[in-house]
């Protein structure tokens, strides 16, 4: 009886606590800035390298992009041409959340965001296109201050 | 403790034995967290074999380990065992940086140990809420999840990630701690420590629970060590035998690592190591905080190849998980991939030993056996 007992008084005494729950829809979380939520795109810095693409390790971004050709910018000089990006899409269905893609950017395209409410009702919709991806990128927090270690 | 009694009178019981009955327990089974399934053979009321059937959840990570360089394969290594996810990690990395000869800075090797023994915490804190759950206890696991939220927090801070940390790197870890983490974590730390000692309060003492559990399901010391046995579950039988202490990596030979045992071998022995175990790793946490905090500036990671090529040759790397032995052997020729990955997952040589252990049990006692095993399904499947 003793350990029943016990037990039932944690019982009694959470009980004149304060519940630690929160009512989630309607009090948002506090996430902190590194959390993995979805995935931003600035779509100006791209430079549709595929890096990010290939490093991915299930293949859920997808881009498409095709060369475009500048007219020389002096008299006699040399005409440059420089990818355009038609498409950029992450199928978020299939993305394990690793981060890899923003890691393996060299040109910072990509950023993590915590916004976490894109839930949908066709698979399909969870691929994001570049206008979505874009949209992302006014939720992406600043990075948190690092603690490089006792200075001295 | 049950006691077997043979009714047979005016039943005529004698004369309609013989006949055993065939039970499938799973593979959707709530008890068996996943998809393990038990194919049991009674007699009567009496468990006379077990055979566990495995492979439902197999996804072949080992044969994807083969197609992914090092850096991807941190993503599925993190996977095979869920509840363990940052000691995974390390165990892969641990080998590539043995393989590569890459040295990771002292910082990264103290915030390793902080964030694998937190990890060693939130994983027994879910066996301890959801154990009890399987024996009619459904209190615990609310006060062992307010538990977990409040490691889980400061794990998120640090990697963004609650189950799938991402965090270890060859050579170090992906980012810096952010400022004032480290306060954060030692405050969570002695949050939990309280809050365990309320969950260890409600169910520890409970008589039903003892009735339910001691003597239940005895795994002696030699079939522990015979079936490959390891972590808690090999501790509680009294085969005193931990990674981080007989055979240490990252720095664990310079600190204390308490090793918990029991003799008894049954469930409640494996059981209240993993409670006490709980206590240990948190102690560690906050001995790893401290060191970290005294530590002087400096990287967390060091600068990798872009193209990462572990020269030919094998190792063989193994971790204390919370679970038990998780081992990684690493055969290399070269590539950017290893050419092999074996992976020996503590679950898998756990889950072995159930037939002896069930075999002469009653039917009604199977689940608390089971449960006792503390097992993640992905990690047996692999």
């Amino acid at each position: 009886m003793k350990g029943l007992l016990k037990g039932l008084a944690v019982t009694l005494r959470t009980m004149t606590r304060r519940s630690v729950t929160r009512q989630y829809p309607e009090v948002q979380p506090d996430l902190p800035p590194r959390s993995r939520g979805v995935i931003g795109l600035l779509a100006e810095n791209c430079t549709s390298c595929m890096l990010c693409a290939r490093e991915c390790p299930d293949w859920c971004i997808y881009i498409e992009s095709h060369k475009e050709t500048l007219p020389a910018a002096v008299e006699g000089g040399r005409e440059r041409s420089r990818n355009v990006l038609d498409r950029f899409a992450i199928d978020f269905s299939l993305c394990m959340y690793c981060g890899i893609c923003i890691e393996a950017c060299p040109f910072d395209a990509l950023f993590w965001s915590p916004e976490f409410e894109y839930a949908e009702h066709r698979i399909g919709s969870l691929t994001h296109e570049m206008d979505l991806l874009g949209e992302w990128m006014k939720t992406v927090p600043p990075p948190p201050e690092i603690d490089p270690g006792k200075p001295g | 403790m049950s006691t077997e009694r043979t009714v047979a009178i005016g039943s005529g019981a004698t004369h309609l034995g013989g006949e055993d009955m065939v039970l499938n327990i799973g593979p959707q089974h709530p008890a068996t967290h996943g998809v393990l399934r038990l194919r049991i053979t009674l007699d009567g009321e009496q468990i006379s074999e077990v055979e566990p059937i495995i492979g439902y959840m197999h996804r072949g990570a080992e044969k994807l380990f083969e197609v992914r360089d090092y850096r991807q394969i941190i993503v599925l290594a993190n996977r095979h065992d869920w509840l363990s996810a940052f000691a995974n990690e390390l165990g892969v990395v641990l080998a590539v940086e043995r393989m590569t000869g890459i040295e990771p800075p002292v910082r990264a090797v103290w915030a390793r140990m902080l964030l694998a023994e937190l990890n060693r915490v939130l994983n027994h804190l879910m066996f301890l809420g959801s154990y009890p759950i399987e024996l009619g206890a459904i209190t615990p696991i609310f006060y062992a999840f307010r538990e977990r939220e409040t490691l889980q927090a400061v794990m998120e801070e640090v990697s963004g990630g609650r189950m799938h940390y991402m965090f270890n790197r060859v050579g170090g870890l992906k980012e810096d701690l952010p400022l004032g983490w480290l306060d954060r974590v030692r405050r969570a730390v002695e949050d939990v420590r309280k809050g365990t000692r309320e969950t260890e309060k409600l169910i520890r003492d409970n008589e039903i629970f003892h009735a339910r559990t001691r003597g239940i399901g005895v795994l002696s010391r030699e079939n522990a060590a015979a079936y490959g046995v390891s972590g808690p579950i090999a501790r509680a039988s009294g085969l005193d035998f931990d990674l981080r202490r007989d055979e240490p990596y990252l720095a664990y030979d310079q600190v204390d690592v308490p090793v918990v045992t029991r003799t008894e071998g049954d469930c409640f022995a494996r059981f209240e190591c993993l409670v006490d175990q709980v206590y240990a790793s948190l102690d560690l946490a906050a001995v790893c905080a401290d060191r970290l905090a005294a530590l002087p500036a400096g990287p967390i990671n060091v600068r990798t190849p872009k193209i990462l090529k572990a020269p030919a040759g094998h190792t063989y790397a193994w971790t204390e998980n919370p679970l038990g032995i998780n081992g990684y052997y690493l055969v290399s020729r070269g590539e950017r991939t290893p050419w092999r990955m074996k992976l020996r997952s503590a679950s898998f040589n756990n889950v072995q030993v159930i037939p002896e252990l069930m075999r002469g049990a009653l039917l009604a006692d199977m689940i608390a056996i089971l449960g006792s095993m503390f097992f993640v399904v992905g990690d047996i499947d692999k």
